[in-house]
């Protein structure tokens, strides 16, 4: 459906695909300067009263219809992903607001050293821009998406004002602190996209009802679909829901002329724009350009060098949970946005591996949660099975790490030779093996968070040294950089190969640092659009 | 042959029995398949057909598996139960998982774990006001992130 009157196949400025964390930002700031926009998104517009945190059978609309995996989801408006050959399985959700609506809302930011990994490291690539070049931005995307927080945090340059205090760390949030404060090691709490207080259009104060990872039903939770998409849609902007892209079409000269897509009817449609913004996420960003190959771009578009698909980086998670003897109700409050440490951030050489991690402290859910395992293996089955789920109910706390996963050429993202989606446009396959820098990281992670889990007061300590469902974080398949023989796109997402061709979701890192993406992702979003703004008069119509 | 409705009660009867091993009674509660929980158990399945799939084919398969389970002791039904873990963790995961959510949406377990069971919407929680004062101890720390100057 159409939210804007207007014809579909009329030209527009610029075509933005993907209605997620990227797209709406993007899509947003050139509404608002004037250009003439329209997104295609292949999901819908989502009602939070039909979340699942609003269902008595969460646990069960969680591993089906509301499953991050669209693999286990398999909603019309999903695509298939062949993850046989990754330990990695990647998760994503397809609407408005995208991945967002699924999010925890953890918004750490990068560090300075994070754009700089080659100079001071020598792995990867440093980034063709700076964290004070990108600052502006991130305190741009804070005031739109609204932050809780608090500034003086150590471990991290100083940062603007936060919108909103920092969410209330619980009983059982400073239970798991304490562990931190005797070893001695960083921790402070977390920035999140989660009000603590009313904050935005509409938008209530967090009910800590601890589902915000299930969609927000108290839309206290910043997805895009509450923030900038309504900013876009009054500016103008214009978004077709249920739009499948089959591929981004080009002229003879090679220059982007829009996208052929399936519509909500399953009727082929053509778009037509002076420019293309693609904004489909680490995944179907690169599954798009490749599948739009052409006789001036055999290898796909913008992929010149090859690159297109090439240096996929999740953020593998490593899980250490313990319990505690005492009973916290720890289903109280956001899931993952208690506190962080980042102690072990920065490298130190003398642990075995460069570049580090961060720890994102966790809570638990209720009692379904717990006896299947969230976060850790099931409550046995049997004899044992109450004993072990009254120690674990209301006990349970856990330690996710975020180890930064440099960039390597064998991990990708191409075209599955048979599986498609409902459409027939060939499903992305995922490749990806773990490095042993990676590796090396989470067991040092591992072993540390034991540690902070037993000074805490913790026992019966687990851990899940990968989580499968865990490829939240989908980066670097079409990287950025100054070199055109190296990377995809230029510093301000543009393409080396295709003027007019433009991408602003996590396809463009260059590292991945050891922190949740999305601000970063956003920040660029909106420094690209802001750079055709000021640049790029003539897409204007 | 069998009719549909026929399997549909032979595997019935098998759910149950396979509950009763899953969850055994506990204070004043009967066993798992002792509750009534089964025909729940099919209602949630059948939201989502992928699941659904994979949950018929759980139930199948340990049936063929385990065509006296019904009759057989518990040492034996738990060997049975055992055997098909290792055998099909897929489809054992499927049957453990609903068989949980099931079990644990109950409001007489919820009576006996007090747990409150209501939705958590709109009400949510409450818990404490953010305390500054939990900072003193870090924010004694001098910044150590890296600088690139």
């Amino acid at each position: 459906m159409t939210s804007n009157t207007g014809s579909v196949n009329e030209t527009v400025d610029i075509l933005v695909i993907g209605a997620g964390a990227s797209g709406g930002a993007a899509t947003a700031w050139l509404a608002e300067a004037g250009f003439k926009v329209k997104c295609l998104e292949q999901g819908y517009w989502q009602d939070p009263s039909k979340y699942a945190s609003a269902s008595q059978d969460y646990e069960f609309e969680m591993m089906t219809n509301w499953a991050p995996d669209p693999n286990m989801r398999q909603r019309d408006e999903d695509y298939p992903v062949n993850d046989s050959e990754s330990p990695v399985t990647p998760v994503m959700f397809n609407g408005v607001g995208g991945s967002t609506i699924l999010w925890t809302a953890h918004t750490p930011r990068f560090h300075p050293s994070d754009f700089r990994v080659k100079t001071l490291d020598g792995v990867a690539d440093d980034w063709p821009i700076s964290y004070d070049e990108l600052e502006e931005f991130y305190d741009l995307n804070d005031e739109v998406m609204g932050c809780s927080g608090i500034n003086g945090d150590p471990a991290n340059p100083p940062r603007s004002p936060r919108q909103m205090p920092p969410l209330p760390l619980g009983t059982d949030g400073k239970k798991l602190i304490s562990g931190f404060e005797k070893l001695g090691w960083h921790w402070w709490p977390s920035d999140s996209y989660i009000n603590s207080q009313r904050y935005g259009e509409g938008r209530d104060a967090c009910n800590f009802c601890g589902h915000n990872h299930m969609g927000c039903y108290q839309r206290a939770k910043s997805s895009t679909d509450l923030t900038y998409w309504p900013r876009a849609l009054r500016s103008g902007a214009e978004i077709e829901t249920g739009a499948r892209v089959r591929r981004i079409t080009t002229d003879d000269s090679g220059r982007a002329t829009g996208a052929d897509y399936v519509d909500s009817n399953g009727i082929e449609q053509h778009q037509s724009a002076r420019a293309v913004i693609m904004a489909a996420n680490g995944i179907g960003t690169p599954r798009l350009l490749l599948n739009s190959a052409s006789d001036t771009h055999p290898d796909g578009l913008g992929n010149s060098t090859g690159l297109v698909g090439k240096n996929l980086m999740f953020h593998p998670f490593a899980m250490i949970s313990g319990t505690f003897p005492e009973k916290m109700k720890t289903w109280q409050g956001p899931l993952g946005n208690i506190a962080f440490s980042q102690e072990f951030y920065e490298t130190d050489k003398s642990r075995g591996f460069v570049r580090g991690y961060t720890y994102q402290f966790q809570r638990s859910l209720g009692p379904a949660w717990i006896a299947k395992g969230g976060f850790r293996d099931p409550v046995p089955w049997g004899k044992d099975h109450h004993e072990v789920l009254e120690k674990r109910l209301g006990s349970v706390m856990a330690m996710a790490v975020i180890g930064e996963d440099l960039p390597e050429h064998h991990n990708t993202v191409d075209l599955d030779p048979e599986l498609t989606d409902s459409d027939g446009i060939p499903a992305p396959r995922i490749r990806y093996t773990l490095s042993k820098n990676s590796r090396d990281q989470l067991d040092h992670a591992i072993e540390n968070a034991k540690k902070a889990l037993e000074a805490a007061g913790a026992s019966d300590i687990f851990v899940d040294p990968m989580m499968r469902q865990s490829g939240w974080h989908l980066m670097g398949t079409a990287r950025m950089g100054d070199d055109p023989e190296k990377s995809v796109v230029d510093k301000w997402g543009q393409s080396h190969d295709v003027d007019n061709l433009f991408i602003v979701d996590g396809s463009v890192f260059v590292t991945g640092a050891a922190v949740n993406p999305t601000p970063t992702i956003q920040a660029l979003a909106l420094r690209t659009a802001d750079h055709i703004v000021t640049n790029r008069q003539d897409l204007k119509g | 042959m069998a009719t549909d409705a026929q399997r549909s009660s032979v595997y019935e009867e098998l759910l149950d029995a396979i509950l009763d091993r899953f969850i055994p009674a506990v204070d004043d509660l009967p066993s798992a398949g002792q509750m009534g929980l089964t025909p729940e158990i099919v209602r949630l399945a059948a939201q989502q057909d992928r699941f659904n799939g994979v949950f018929e084919n759980a139930i199948e398969a340990f049936s063929t598996m385990n065509p006296t389970f019904a009759a057989s002791n518990g040492d034996q039904q738990d060997d049975a139960i055992r055997t098909f873990e290792s055998a099909s963790p897929e489809l054992f995961g499927a049957l453990l998982s609903i068989a949980y959510i099931v079990y644990y949406k109950d409001s007489r377990v919820h009576a006996r774990i007090g747990w409150e069971g209501r939705s958590p919407q709109p009400d949510g929680n409450v818990m404490e006001p953010w305390d500054e004062s939990v900072l003193e101890t870090v924010r004694k720390r001098k910044p150590f992130w890296r600088s690139v100057d």
